[in-house]
């Protein structure tokens, strides 16, 4: 072991960093075996050199080993590590689409373990990045596909829970009890059950369209930020179509309470 | 031409240590010597690598009076064969471009 500088040291195991760093994955090379045949390199190389070795020789020696970004073919470089360069180098314009459709990916690939919570900060930059091409007044172009799916999977995801909403956990929990059955009358008969059961849940879920519609409707700007541009051409005349399909489902729903028996 | 760079250069290490065994830096060392072929000396520890992997080149450690033991490289008997056959490719293409830049000259 050469003795040196603690500057020289420091150099050294930058460079060493780099290398390690650069030939991790590459199927062609054994790293390691790179990795020791450059060690012995520098220690002869720097045989002659009066101890401590300063950062100037190990400069010098390191500069005509040469960058180890540049030591492999770019077909032996893992399929990654040359797609994160691909994204590193990309123009300016594309990164922040390709770090939102990133996390995006993430999200999906690491589902099992909570991945899902990545969607949340991918939908954030893809909106800032869409936001961003709006104030200059570019069009996105082919970048929608990068930046679009999160917003769509957080837009699905927010339908589905006013679609279905809070009268289902309501349903369960008024048949979870047997004391209900007596105090909603419910009929002995298999028919006159199956009115009463579809006749609540209209009425439940009509009633929830009907405020679901008008909470949206109230806040039709700030959920079209969100979404956007996703929901852009979202109208309040969209949300009234909504509250009437409650109020229709509703009065439904009523009626086969109503004629249950 | 980094392409036909890194095939001459598979091609230089193997002619580098066919004579004897050498050790990486001796290696580099000569290729430096060669003008326009190595683009820096670090490329060639990979290719010596991956010539390994390949089984034309295999390795031993001897100890060194001068500074630390050594990696030694020396060609297998499938390096010997496969260098001859390179050896030969690159004869009569050498031939046939000199050929193409004669008749360009003309």
């Amino acid at each position: 072991m050469i003795e040196m500088t603690p500057a020289a040291r420091e150099r050294l195991d930058n460079y060493l960093q780099r290398m390690r760093s650069e030939l991790r994955g590459t199927r062609a090379v054994v790293a390691d075996e790179v990795e020791q045949s450059v060690r012995e390199h520098i220690e002869i190389a720097l045989a002659d050199a009066h101890a401590p070795v300063g950062a100037t020789e190990v400069i010098g020696v390191l500069d005509r080993l040469g960058p180890p970004e540049r030591w492999l073919a770019d077909e032996e470089r893992p399929m990654w590590r040359r797609a994160l360069d691909h994204v590193r180098s990309a123009p300016e314009d594309w990164r922040l689409a390709y770090l939102a459709f990133g996390l995006f990916l993430a999200s999906i690939v690491f589902l099992p373990v909570g991945g899902i919570l990545l969607i949340i900060p991918a939908m954030i930059v893809s909106r800032a990045y869409i936001e961003l091409s709006r104030d200059r007044g570019e069009p996105l172009g082919a970048r929608r596909w990068l930046v679009y799916p999160s917003i769509a999977i957080v837009l699905a995801f927010a339908v589905g829970l006013l679609i279905v909403g809070p009268p289902l956990p309501a349903l369960a929990f008024a048949f979870q009890d047997d004391g209900f059955e007596q105090v909603l009358d419910i009929p002995h008969s298999r028919a006159g059950e199956v009115r009463f059961v579809l006749g609540l849940g209209s009425v439940l879920y009509g009633s929830w369209w009907i405020i679901a519609a008008g909470f949206c409707a109230a806040f039709l700007r700030p959920i079209r930020f969100v979404f956007a541009p996703l929901l852009d051409g979202v109208r309040r005349k969209h949300f009234a179509v909504l509250a009437a399909i409650g109020a229709l489902v509703a009065a439904g729903g009523a009626t086969l309470i109503y004629y249950r028996h | 031409m980094t392409q036909l760079r890194k095939g001459l250069l598979e091609l230089a290490v193997l002619n580098t240590i066919a004579p004897a065994p050498l050790y990486g830096y001796d290696i580099v060392r000569r290729l430096s010597d060669v003008d326009h072929l190595v683009i820096t000396e670090g490329t060639v520890y990979p290719i010596l690598s991956r010539l390994k992997n390949s089984g034309l080149v295999e390795t031993y450690i001897e100890e060194s009076q001068e500074g630390p033991a050594r990696k030694y490289y020396r060609l297998t008997a499938r390096g010997r064969d496969d260098l001859y056959r390179m050896n030969q490719h690159w004869d009569s293409l050498h031939q046939a471009i000199g050929g193409l830049r004669k008749e360009r000259k003309r």
